[in-house]
Parts: structure tokens; C-alpha cells; sequence
């Protein structure tokens, strides 16, 4: 698949989910003094506040925490029916991570979900995410 | 949480007013420009006051509007403008403009301000549609908005959000989709009562509502608001002033804002990793609201309820204090926000029915209310809420007719 709309890879911020995620990485931010997490990721943690964050390696396993199925179609690169998928990382209730599924599929509210990565060219990849088990 | 103490005594408690109202005509297509349709509006709210373009000093407007202070007093041939400020993001603006004006006022740095909000939200920028967003190749995120972790996924509006949302709250407290359908049928009950309302005679039933189209489920066509042309603007000026102006004036009794207590970096998407999805910034500012204004939610006539959404009005009743956490969904669908219930809410229809001028539209319905204006009057109204947001932050205001 081809999508016009391409995150950008190269924010200060956020550039190293997407440099993990190229290499079939799932990377969240964390903070060393308290333990909690960061989502979307921020160097200053909130929770603490400390400057001890840093980015750590996920399983890429998690729970569906919300879906909604889009059927009113809004950009020509995404066509209806879809569904969202909010995942919450099994590390850490602090993150929780968007998802695309083709259709409207049966899901379940806590149904464990799993990571792959989505290639969108030759340098960027999304983690994406499905219910545990479902090839893609 | 701890308020400070100036809070029990707000410094600003009645000591502004709204003096003068106006609004264009809202439409699917204006055919006009946003910044004649501002100055429509603020032409017809100095009219409404009894003032002219020369008091003008100060305006302020919602951050995402084109029009600039600079260019609406140069439309207007507002010469004396000496004040000028921008406020938050859409929904969060309207409310917290009342604030900038109040600041102003009391420190002496305006005498007369106009708060507005132009925007053609169905004939040129449609929200629905993702905004400005265009179709070709793009990079999107970055620079502090963290779009990047939502919209390559397709998550691009809203309404997919507060859907995110909407189905949470049914998970955790059962919330019903005719429970939603009861915050629609109020609205156009109310719009069928206000003639200038988009969707006046247009009555629908909750079979209508059922019916409607999915659109992000659980949310379906009538759990939207509508997307419109128009315009609103407001004069604000000291109490003291008002007094001899040409309309009773309706003062600010108390504005707050507040955040959530989860509150995560960047706009409306990262409300998805809020530990709890469906609590609002609203509740901190309703908390501080209430206290700054002496009152409570019991006291009000009549609310203004922000309402891009259905669930958006369900989670602020919660959040400002009219039922309990989860219990939204059976206070609707008990008739309490009808125009007959306890706290009639969005008596000119709303944004679901009346039109979506970003709040704006709000401010005006509760002035006509304290006014006694109002093409559906709530009889005896004294006391409004209007409440903005409410994603990503809250803001409120309570409205008193003046004594």
C-alpha cells in the first residue's frame, strides 16, 4: 500500500519512534526516577518531574482499549469501512498507541493485540497493530 | 485540589457585562468572506450596545480564526484599538475570550472590547472533512503537535475521536445510543423554537435519530453538529458602564478554565491516552467555576453546552456537576436538559441545530436568555452557564442577568 500522508520521521520529540519503527522497533518514552511513561512522548517528565526519560524497547504486545469503526469516508488514502484501534502497551497503562484495521471487524474491549510494521516506502514504517495471532 | 484563595473572592465577579450581541445570518453558504462576516457581527453587536465604532479599543478572538484583531478594526475603521489578544484552539475559545476581555477591562488596558468568531465552516473549511487538510503528498506532525501518531492512521477528525471516547464510556457506564439520541432530540426540539436555527422545521424523532447514517461508530450522522457559515460577536465592557448603555446588561459573574488531570502533550488525538478517556478538563474548570461565581449548578436557569458531539454534552454535565460521573447518559434520557427539564441546555439549538459558530454562538443564546430575548425563552432566567472545549482543555463561564 501507498499513502500520500506520511508522518514526519525527523521531530526532536517523537523522530526516535519512527527511527526504531524503520527498523522494526517498538520504542515508548519512559522516565528512570519514577517508572512512569510518557504518551506523546515528552524529554520533561510530568508525572515526576525529572529530566531522567528515555526511550525504551516494547514487547509489541498489548490490550484493545476503544475502537471506532470509520465508514464516512474522509481522505481518498483510507477507504471505508475501517476500524481504529487504541492499544494500550502491556508495560504500561501510560501509553497507549493507534492502530488501523481493514473493515469492521468483531473486536472485544481488553482482546490482547500485537505489533507489525507497516512499511510506507523504503525508509518509513508505522507500527500497526492486531488482534494476537491474526495474520495480517 | 488546592485553590487559591483569591478564588473565594474573584476579583472579577460581576464587575463586566456583555452590552451588545450580534451574529450574521447562518447558512450552508454564506457566499461571502470571513471578515465580512465578522464585521457584520460586530457592527451589529455595537448597534445592539448603543455604541460605535470609535469606542472600539480592544478585540480578541479564538486562535483559529483567519480573521486577525487588526484586520477586523481596519475593516471596521476601528481606529482606537489599543488591545488585542488570541485565545486557544475552537471550542476552547469562546469562553476563555471573556476572560482576555474581562483582564482587560478591569486593568484598564480597554474600555470596550468585542469578542468574535467568523468562520465559513461548511461553504469553505470543513472541520468534518479533516480542516485544511489537502489530498496531495504530505508530511503531517511534528514541531510540537504530535499529529504524527495519528493521522497516518487515518484517525483525521473529531468526530473518530469523541467516537474513541463515545465507545468507552458505553463500555464503563452503559451509555445508550438513545441516550445520546436525547441530546439531539433536545437540541431540535429547541431549534424548532428559534427560527433563524439551521434546522428549524426540520422536527425529528428518535427514529429519525436511529435511522441516521453511521458516520465513526458508535456515532452516527445526528450525534454531529452541524457544519456552518457565520458569525458572532460580543461586546464587552465594564459594569459600571453598562449601566447606561442600550440593553440590560448581562454580566460575567465568574470564567475558568481548567485541564485535565491527565492531561498529555499535544491537541484533541493524545486524549486517547488519557488514563481515563472520558474525563474532562471540564471538571477542574467547573470546580474552580463554581467557587469564583458563588453559585452552583442547582442555581442556573439554563446551560449552553458545548455540543460538537452528543457524548461532548453527556461528559460535561458530568464533568460540571449536574449528575455524577457515568451517570450522563440516564440524566439526559430523563428530560432534565429539555426546555421543560431542570437545566434546559443549548436553548437556540445548539451547534447540533442551531449552527457551529465554535462556541460563539453560545455566548450570544445566553445573553438573549438574561435578556429575556430569547425566541424560546426559559421564563425568569437569571443565571447561564456556557461551558467551551472540551478537548483539549475546559472553559466555562457563568452569565447573571444584572440586578
Amino acid at each position: 500500500m501507498s499513502y500520500s500522508i506520511q508522518p514526519n520521521t525527523e521531530d526532536r520529540e517523537t523522530g526516535p519512534f519512527f527511527a526504531a519503527a524503520a527498523e522494526g522497533r517498538l520504542v515508548f518514552r519512559v522516565c528512570n526516577d519514577c517508572g512512569h511513561a510518557t504518551q506523546p512522548p515528552t524529554e520533561h517528565c510530568p508525572w515526576c518531574g525529572g529530566w531522567n526519560t528515555e526511550w525504551r524497547q516494547a514487547q509489541g504486545r498489548g490490550r484493545l482499549h476503544t475502537w471506532t469503526t470509520v465508514t464516512h469516508q474522509i481522505h481518498p488514502d483510507y477507504p471505508t469501512p475501517f476500524t481504529l484501534v487504541v492499544v494500550e502497551l502491556d508495560e504500561t497503562p501510560d501509553v497507549r498507541l493507534m492502530g488501523r484495521l481493514d473493515g469492521a471487524p468483531v473486536l472485544t474491549a481488553g482482546q490482547p493485540m500485537e505489533v507489525w510494521f507497516e512499511k510506507l516506502n523504503d525508509d518509513v514504517a508505522l507500527p500497526q497493530w492486531r488482534p494476537l495471532g491474526r495474520p495480517v | 485540589m488546592s485553590l487559591i484563595d483569591d478564588d473565594m473572592t474573584f476579583a472579577g465577579r460581576d464587575k463586566t457585562a456583555v452590552v451588545g450581541i450580534g451574529q450574521t445570518d447562518f447558512t450552508r453558504n454564506s457566499g461571502r468572506g470571513v471578515l465580512s462576516l465578522a464585521t457584520e457581527a460586530a457592527l451589529k453587536a455595537l448597534a445592539d450596545a448603543g455604541l460605535s465604532v470609535e469606542d472600539v479599543d480592544g478585540i480578541v478572538r479564538c486562535g483559529d480564526d483567519v480573521v486577525t484583531p487588526y484586520t477586523l478594526a481596519a475593516s471596521l475603521g476601528a481606529k482606537n484599538l489599543t488591545y488585542w489578544a488570541d485565545t486557544g484552539p475552537g471550542g476552547v475559545a469562546p469562553c476563555m475570550m471573556m476572560g482576555l476581555a474581562m483582564g482587560a477591562v478591569l486593568s484598564g488596558q480597554a474600555k470596550t472590547v468585542i469578542a468574535f468568531r467568523s468562520l465559513n465552516g461548511r461553504s469553505e473549511t470543513r472541520l468534518g472533512a479533516g480542516g485544511q487538510r489537502g489530498v496531495g503528498a504530505e508530511i503531517v506532525g511534528g514541531r510540537g503537535s504530535y499529529d504524527e501518531y495519528f493521522l497516518p492512521y487515518g484517525l483525521m477528525t473529531a468526530g473518530q475521536t469523541f467516537a474513541l471516547m463515545t465507545r468507552r464510556h458505553m463500555l464503563e457506564y452503559g451509555t445508550t445510543a438513545e441516550q445520546l439520541g436525547a441530546v439531539a432530540m433536545a437540541c431540535r426540539e429547541n431549534a424548532n423554537r428559534t427560527p433563524h436555527a439551521i434546522m428549524h422545521g426540520k422536527p425529528m424523532s428518535m427514529d429519525d435519530y436511529l435511522a441516521s447514517r453511521m458516520i465513526s461508530t458508535p456515532l452516527r450522522l445526528f450525534d454531529f453538529c452541524l457544519e456552518s457559515d457565520g458569525a458572532c460577536a460580543v461586546v464587552i465592557t465594564s459594569t459600571e458602564r453598562a449601566k447606561d448603555l442600550r440593553k440590560p446588561p448581562v454580566t460575567i459573574r465568574a470564567v475558568a478554565g481548567g485541564a485535565p488531570l491527565d492531561a498529555r502533550a499535544g491537541m484533541m488525538f493524545p486524549v486517547v491516552s488519557r488514563h481515563d478517556m472520558t474525563e474532562l478538563g471540564g471538571r477542574a474548570a467547573g470546580e474552580r467555576l463554581w467557587k469564583r461565581a458563588g453559585v452552583g449548578p442547582s442555581d442556573m436557569s439554563v446551560a449552553q453546552i458545548y455540543d460538537c458531539f452528543t457524548i461532548s454534552v453527556i461528559l460535561q454535565l458530568e464533568a460540571y456537576g449536574f449528575c455524577g460521573k457515568g451517570e450522563g447518559g440516564a440524566f439526559v434520557e430523563s428530560g432534565a436538559i429539555r426546555a421543560t427539564g431542570s437545566i434546559p441546555i443549548n436553548t437556540g439549538g445548539g451547534h447540533m441545530s442551531e449552527a457551529y459558530v465554535h462556541g460563539m454562538n453560545h455566548i450570544v443564546q445566553a445573553v438573549r436568555q438574561l435578556r429575556g430575548e430569547a425566541d424560546m425563552q426559559i421564563p425568569g432566567a437569571e443565571l447561564s452557564l456556557v461551558t467551551g472545549g472540551p478537548l483539549p482543555i475546559g472553559s466555562s463561564v457563568v452569565f447573571r442577568k444584572a440586578a
